[in-house]
Order: structure tokens, then C-alpha cells, then sequence
């Protein structure tokens, strides 16, 4: 085996991984907080693609300066949504299964909207970096891939940031920890929720623009994201913010690999088998949750 | 002044409370006691607001706390120290003291709470950094307490504050209770420990099914033959 093409695909794979786990961290936020699986969280990340794609070909802004723009809309119109359609559901004692349909609504209507205005055309975000690379001795980084990463890297800092130094941040993890306490002490739920979702779609948003970066895309391409969230929190553990950080690495690294070792269609077999092995002998997530 | 009138509370079916009503007026220590399932947790959870009344008047300084979400009556001065304490696990102690001074009122003298708290009890000062779940019983029913100092109560409702605790321990955390209410605190307190609850208490009620069935001054209370017999063991 040769050892510059293993850590040649360690490194992509870390580059890969690092924008999964900024896709998948508000997945993994939302549903361990609000208890809502966010079916169209996905489809959000496309929208703000797409964004970045317009912004980049009309105006010719840079797709990680273009986040300035579809981060905080899409704060904003999750705001709403919450309001208008997920807090009215939460009177409901579970409401695991009915937010995954109504959220699964929000997801085809985004596809939809994406359909009308985008086309189905594949589109590929290419900027005048696209195609250099730095060289590092025997290895080399692809610019789209390091911006992805750093973008990435930055994501997770900021929200683990959040929620470990800023009195809101704490206000969720304690209502995650102890709803009825966090009450009794003043943590209005709803407000609390609603920043949850709103955060979580806007780092949705970041992560959509960084797979962007990473991969072509079409208004169905949410619906493949989706699954990467699913791993990140299959691998990681529901509601853990490092945990997500971390599966998110996990899962780029093994896809790195695999793409460089086995045959394509090898890729995702080898993938989901591992995931049936963590589901099998570690169903709380290979990482602890502590958020 | 907290006044409950005609309190019912029901769960489906079961009517939990059936028209109770208590005072507990401005500086007192009020004791609750009832065997258990008599209601005394949903007694503190409906004046909360964790789960709404079916009929009757909560009020606390004459403002109605009817319908409120329990943060509008923690804004209230209104401070739970709920059943099984109920921390916030995976945060440090201290952060489980911010989150007690959560609300900008109370944070405003945060700094100060925090000194007054630790006066109180030396050895959260050591445990500070230690996650709340890692603590003992007695260690957490502390921070419990040290918690509801922080949001500074108008009136404080403790819900069995030593219930599972070394007798040593129970004793230290009744006199915190004790010193909190002669320095102004109202307090209304539930706890299996009768003897110990009327002994520092000026009022006491008891619970049956739903219902009030004796109350009067706590010195009376412990003179009672039914209070001797059903909750002391006498
Ligand atoms: N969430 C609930 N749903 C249905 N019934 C409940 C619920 N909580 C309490 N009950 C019932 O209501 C009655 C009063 O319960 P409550 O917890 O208020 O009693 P308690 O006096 O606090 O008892 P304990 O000393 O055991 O804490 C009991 O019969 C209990 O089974
Ligand atoms: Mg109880």
C-alpha cells in the first residue's frame, strides 16, 4: 500500500468530514434539545447553496462571503417557521414522528422552490480557486476543500463557543439537561427552542455552502445530505456538539479511504455496514454526549 | 403574602388536589406535611406553573401567578427547590449557579450571590469546576439550594430538601433554611421530617388525598394527638 496515497486520503477525508460535521451539528442540536428530527434541515443547507451560487455568478461574490447573506435569512425564516409551525406542535407529549412529517413537508416544498427558480441542472460552485492547489511536500490541498475546512473549523468554534460561554448557549443545554429546572429558573422555552432552530438552520446554511464547495449539487441533493446527518448522529450520539465534530471526521476519513482503496460502489456499502456495526454494538453513539 | 384558594389540580381522572387552600404570609416559614401521594409536589408545581390549575387563586403579593409559565413565576420571585433536586447534570456547579441567576434581575448581582453562597456552604467553593452529577446527595441537595439562593427568592417553595440525606447532613441543610428565612426569605416547605419541619416552622398544614385536614401554629401541630400518632410515631 502506498503510505502518500493513505495519508493523502486521510487528509481529504478530514477536509470532507469537517464540512459533514457542520452540516450535521444543528441535526444533531435540534433533535437532541426540541426532540425534532429535522427531515428539511438538509434542504436548508442546499438553499443557502444556491444562494452562494447566484450571488456568485450575478455579482460575482465569493461563496464564503455570500454566507454574510443566506446565514442570517435563513436565521430568520427558521425563526418563523418555528414560530408559526413547529411551537404549535410541541403542546403534543412526543412530537418526534410529527415533526419528522412536517418538516418532511418543509423539505419537498424547499425542493420544490429550488426546482422553480434553479432548474435541475448540476451546478458547481467555481471560483477562480477552484482548480489550485497548495503543495506540501508530497502532498497537495485542493483550495475549494481547505476553505470548506477552515469554514467548517470555524462553524463548530463558534457554536460550541456559544454554548459553553454565553448565558443563552447555557440556557440550552440546560433545558436539554433539565427541562422543568431550566423553567423554574427562568429559561423560557420557546424562546430557547426558537434560537435553537434558528441556529441550527443557520449552521445548516454554513455546512450547505461548504459542501457546495466540496461537490456538485442539484435541488435533490439535499435529500443525500440527509443521510450524512443521519450518520453524524448515528455516529456521534444525539445532541452532542464534539460528538457530531468528531463522527463527522470519522465518516470523512472512512469515506476518504474507501474512495481511494475500493471500488466506487464499494464506497457506501463499506459505510453503511459500519454504521449497522455502531447501531449494533454501541447505539448511544461511539462518542459520550455532553452538551 | 402567598395566598392559595380552592385549589384543584387533576391528572386525567385522578384529582390530585381538591380545593386547598393556605396562606403563608410575608417572613414566614410555612411546613407542608402529608404521607405520600397526598399532593404536596403538585401543590408546588401548580403555584410554579409546571402544570396548570383546574379551578381556584394562587397569588403572591397580590399578584395573580394563575395560567403563568414557570419562568414568569420564577420573574416573579417565586423559586422552586424541586423534588430529587433536579440539577442540570452535565454542567459544572458553577454553571449550575449562573443558571440560577438566569434571569437579568437576579444575574445583575450575581458576583454577590455567589459570595454569599459559598459563606453559606465553603465546600461548593472547592467543587466548583466538578460537574453537578459527579456530586454526592448531600453535595447536590447544596447546590440545589445554593441555585435558588442565587435567583433571589421573595418566596422560596422546597420540595423534601433532605429527603436520602445522612441525618448529619438533613440537620446543616434545615438550618441554611432556617437562617435564609430569618434573613427575610418566605419560605414554604414540604418534608417528610415533621418533627424537624414544625420545629423551625411557625405555621403547618397537612395534606390528605387532595385535602387539608389539620393546620394551625407549628407549636399546636406537635401537640396534636393525629399528628402524634399518624406522623411521629408517638
Ligand atoms: N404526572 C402525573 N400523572 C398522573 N398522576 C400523577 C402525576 N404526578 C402525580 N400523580 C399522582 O397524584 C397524586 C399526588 O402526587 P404528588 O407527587 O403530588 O404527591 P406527594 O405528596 O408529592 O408524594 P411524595 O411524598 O411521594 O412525593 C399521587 O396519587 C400521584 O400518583
Ligand atoms: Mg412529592
Amino acid at each position: 500500500m502506498n503510505l502518500t496515497l493513505v495519508f493523502q486520503s486521510m487528509f481529504s477525508g478530514i477536509m470532507m468530514g469537517s464540512v459533514f460535521a457542520l452540516l450535521g451539528i444543528g441535526f444533531s442540536l435540534v433533535w437532541g434539545v426540541m426532540k425534532v428530527i429535522n427531515i428539511s434541515h438538509a434542504a436548508f443547507g442546499l438553499l443557502a447553496a444556491f444562494m452562494s451560487y447566484t450571488l456568485l455568478n450575478v455579482w460575482g461574490i465569493d461563496p464564503i462571503l455570500s454566507i454574510a447573506v443566506s446565514v442570517p435569512l435563513l436565521f430568520l425564516a427558521a425563526c418563523v417557521i418555528y414560530r408559526f409551525l413547529i411551537a404549535p406542535l410541541t403542546k403534543a407529549r412526543d412530537i418526534i414522528v410529527p415533526s419528522m412529517i412536517l418538516t418532511f413537508g418543509i423539505a419537498i416544498i424547499l425542493e420544490n422552490l429550488m426546482l422553480l427558480i434553479w432548474s435541475p441542472d448540476p451546478r458547481l460552485l467555481t471560483t477562480a480557486y477552484t482548480s489550485k492547489v497548495v503543495i506540501l511536500g508530497p502532498f497537495y490541498f485542493q483550495y475549494p476543500r481547505i476553505a470548506g475546512f477552515l469554514l467548517a473549523c470555524a462553524g463548530v468554534v463558534v457554536i460550541h463557543m456559544f454554548l459553553k460561554k454565553t448565558y443563552t448557549g447555557k440556557a440550552v443545554r440546560a433545558a436539554w439537561q433539565q427541562r422543568d429546572a431550566a423553567q423554574l429558573y427562568g429559561v423560557n422555552l420557546r424562546w430557547i427552542s426558537m434560537i435553537t432552530f434558528g441556529l441550527a438552520v443557520s449552521s445548516a446554511a454554513a455546512g450547505g455552502v461548504g459542501m457546495a464547495l466540496l461537490y456538485s449539487f442539484e435541488p435533490h441533493t439535499h435529500n443525500l445530505w440527509l443521510i450524512y446527518l443521519f450518520l453524524v448522529v448515528i455516529v456521534g450520539g444525539v445532541g452532542s456538539v464534539l460528538g457530531a465534530a468528531l463522527a463527522g471526521l470519522t465518516i470523512g476519513i472512512i469515506t476518504g479511504l474507501s474512495m481511494a482503496f475500493l471500488p466506487y460502489q464499494w464506497v457506501n456499502l463499506l459505510t453503511f455496514a459500519l454504521l449497522m456495526i455502531i447501531l449494533i454494538f454501541r447505539p448511544q453513539g461511539l462518542f459520550q454526549s455532553e452538551v | 403574602m402567598l395566598v392559595v384558594e380552592d385549589l384543584e389540580v387533576r391528572y386525567q381522572e385522578l384529582r390530585a388536589l381538591q380545593g386547598v387552600s393556605l396562606r403563608v404570609a410575608e417572613g414566614d416559614l410555612v411546613a407542608l406535611i402529608g404521607s405520600n401521594g397526598a399532593g404536596k409536589t403538585t401543590m408546588l408545581n401548580a403555584i410554579s406553573g409546571l402544570i396548570p390549575a383546574a379551578s381556584g387563586r394562587i397569588s403572591w403579593r397580590g399578584n395573580s401567578l394563575v395560567g403563568l409559565s414557570p419562568d414568569r413565576v420564577c420573574m416573579a420571585g417565586v423559586v422552586q427547590v424541586p423534588e430529587g433536586r433536579k440539577l442540570f447534570p452535565k454542567m459544572t456547579v458553577e454553571e449550575n449557579l449562573e443558571m440560577g441567576a438566569y434571569l437579568p434581575a437576579a444575574r445583575k448581582h450575581l458576583a454577590e450571590s455567589r459570595k454569599a453562597v459559598f459563606e453559606i456552604f465553603p465546600l461548593l467553593a472547592e467543587r466548583e469546576k466538578q460537574l453537578a452529577g459527579s456530586l454526592s446527595g448531600g453535595e447536590q441537595q447544596m447546590v440545589a439550594l445554593a441555585r435558588a439562593i442565587m435567583a433571589k427568592p421573595g418566596l422560596l417553595l422546597l420540595d423534601e430538601p433532605s429527603l436520602g440525606l445522612a441525618p448529619v447532613i438533613a440537620a446543616e441543610i434545615f438550618q441554611v433554611i432556617e437562617g435564609l428565612n430569618r434573613k427575610g426569605i418566605t419560605a414554604l416547605l414540604i418534608s417528610q421530617e415533621v418533627l424537624h419541619s414544625l420545629n423551625i416552622a411557625k405555621y403547618g398544614y397537612v395534606l390528605e388525598n387532595g385535602k387539608i385536614t389539620i393546620h394551625g401554629k407549628a407549636g399546636q401541630l406537635l401537640d396534636d394527638q393525629r399528628i402524634k400518632e399518624s406522623y411521629l410515631g408517638l
